[in-house]
């Protein structure tokens, strides 16, 4: 009876593992793109040959309105989704994890006031924010990532506060504080470890919605003009005549990269967080 | 104070807060004043320049102009658009309907079909359609919504000729809008669809091990009753709080996917005043949206105290 159960349990585990190991590989391979662009792509992004070409041997995704290449532009691209991806969601997943921490930690007014303001940061509209701090301002690589991370820690914080609430009533926290630790020294050492489960997969989420946003300002022309980013190929597509004329090979990489990249850091987010369930599950 | 007044006031201050905000961004940010304010559309003389200076206010100092933004807000004079030539509530307000007509219907079946899907995946075995299903939700959640509407008008209307092109109505009919409408409704459905799907389905799935299923099949009911009847109503509390949360990223959604459609809704109006730096309108707009986004939270933070008296005794 105990074997089939064993048996019951790690068949889906394996499935998952496999799964979880293609996504790992997939990411790997994204990010090996963006640190080898230079090296990988056939022309350079910024270089002009004939305008509105058709794929061909030389151009396999042919050349767009001012005639770059635009399968270099796509491999260029890369580095932009996941440096804003992962910069803007490391930076929102840092103050959600501060302030989730020392609200839930120390509870009664702090609390109060920190869940107060997650609640107002809740009701922002951010993409029309962004929309017209971008407009005010030039629209830069900055700008932009920051935007994002500093209005993107809201649902982070819920969760690590909720999850620290629990924690702070367990017996190895009660027996940290009798020992007379520090506050500081119990959340680093004893609550820190307990929640960083549920902090990988939002983390991962949050690197998902940055690169969705910041594809989606690109698609309106806000996206740093210095750059070549995913969202803006799919605007100069949509601007300059290529959707009109039914040019697929401009727009549709773009998107698919897009959503390619994002599914797999959704996918790796959403493997582990069952992984973990299964392990506290068994326990 | 009962909870739901402490959540009015937390809204209120939200309110304020942005308000505030947009208040200010024209004031701060780079540039010229003038032009922040009114856009970039109108080209004067000096002399009327200076006409306008003190009609804006701008000679006054910072508090005084605060209080007469307030004041003009509470009149529901949100400004003039020189790009339109039109005041900017009457613009918002014809905009903001056709996006609503977008919004609301994707949102109610994106509940629907989503929760629904989501909870069987949830209940039943993980056999082969159940994982297809969820990772053909995955991708949805993963594909911004404006290139899921560039994919459908790719495959739809180019390819296989279905759907109109764009706009809202060729002759003004409701089966023409409707027929203009459907497949950006689709679309917005089927974003909305896949992020309560994924949320349904986590909340059946850790549902499903408490111990009243288990009574509930002890005492004879059966596999799918037991989730219509006893799961389902607690399964689908997360998923409400879900929908107020996801509104404004919805909506956001809604713009984009106007503007990929040409609809001529508050996307498309945003675009146009981005492409020519009318500040009034995107500010106004922001307003809107704002006090939108605050409304719908508050409307579902009722509707949750009425399906879920428990959360009044915490």
């Amino acid at each position: 009876m105990r074997g089939g159960l064993g048996k019951k349990q790690g068949s889906p585990h394996m499935v998952t593992g496999n799964w979880n190991r293609i996504g790992l590989f997939l990411f790997c391979l994204v990010v090996l793109v963006a640190l080898g662009a230079d090296l990988l792509a056939p022309h350079d992004p910024w270089q002009r040959f004939e305008p509105y070409q058709s794929p061909s041997r030389d151009h396999l995704l042919g050349t767009n309105d001012i005639g770059n290449d635009i399968l270099s532009e796509l491999i260029h691209g890369t580095r932009v989704s996941l440096v804003v991806g992962f910069g803007a969601a490391l930076l929102a997943t840092f103050l959600g994890l501060v302030i989730g921490l020392v609200s839930g930690y120390s509870r009664g007014v702090v609390d109060e006031m920190l869940m107060g303001l997650t609640d107002i940061f809740l009701m922002i509209p951010r993409i029309p924010l962004i929309i017209i701090l971008a407009a005010f301002l030039k629209p830069s690589f900055w700008m932009i990532g920051l935007a994002l991370g500093l209005l993107w820690w809201t649902t982070t914080a819920r969760v690590v506060r909720a999850k620290t609430l629990q924690i702070r009533e367990m017996s190895f926290v009660e027996s940290s504080k009798c020992l007379g630790f520090r506050n500081a020294h119990i959340i680093f050492s004893d609550v820190l470890p307990n929640i960083i489960h549920v902090v990988i997969p939002k983390f991962m989420i949050t690197v998902a919605t940055a690169m969705i946003s910041e594809a989606s300002l690109s698609f309106l022309g806000l996206g740093d003009p210095t750059l070549k980013s995913w969202g803006m190929m799919i605007n100069f597509a949509f601007v300059k005549g290529g959707f009109i004329n039914q040019m697929w090979w401009w727009y549709l990489p773009p998107g698919i990269c897009i959503a390619g990249v994002v599914l797999t850091i959704v996918w790796l987010g959403f493997g582990y967080e069952q992984r973990e369930e299964r392990i506290m599950g068994r326990v | 104070m009962s909870p739901l007044q402490k959540k009015a006031i937390r809204y209120l201050i939200a309110l304020l807060i942005i308000f505030s905000l947009n208040f200010l961004i024209p004031r701060i940010m780079p540039g010229d004043p003038i032009t922040n304010l009114l856009g970039e559309n109108f080209i004067v003389t000096e002399s009327t320049l200076q006409a306008l200076k003190s009609r804006l206010g701008l000679d006054k100092s910072l508090f005084d102009q605060f209080l007469d933004y307030w004041k003009n807000i509470l009149r529901l004079d949100l400004g003039y658009s020189y790009l339109f030539n039109q005041k900017v509530l009457t613009i918002l307000i014809a905009r903001i309907k056709w996006t609503l007509l977008l919004l609301i219907p994707s949102i109610l079946i994106g509940a629907v079909v989503g929760t629904f899907l989501g909870a069987l995946s949830g209940w039943r075995k993980n056999n082969v359609p159940n994982k297809l299903t969820t990772a053909l939700f995955l991708s949805l959640y993963s594909t911004p919504p404006y290139f899921l509407g560039i994919l459908c008008l790719f495959l739809f209307s180019f390819k296989l000729a279905l759907f109109p092109l764009k706009g809202f109505y060729g002759t003004g009919g409701l089966g023409d809008i409707l027929l203009h409408l459907s497949l950006p409704i689709l679309v917005m459905s089927a974003f909305a669809a896949s992020r309560n799907y994924l949320i349904m389905r986590g909340g059946v799935i850790q549902e499903r091990g408490k111990l009243y299923v288990l009574y509930a099949r002890a005492k004879g009911l059966y596999g799918d009753r037991i989730l219509l009847r006893h799961v389902s109503k607690n399964a689908s509390l997360p998923v409400i709080t879900l929908i107020a949360l996801d509104f404004g990223f919805l909506l956001s959604g809604a713009l984009f996917v106007e503007i990929v459609f040409s609809l001529n809704g508050m996307g498309t109006l945003i675009y146009d005043a981005l492409l020519s730096r009318d500040y009034p309108v995107l500010q106004g707009a922001l307003l809107v949206i704002t006090l939108m986004v605050v409304a719908a939270n508050f409307l579902v933070d009722i509707i949750y105290r009425l399906l879920d008296p428990r959360v009044e005794e915490k």
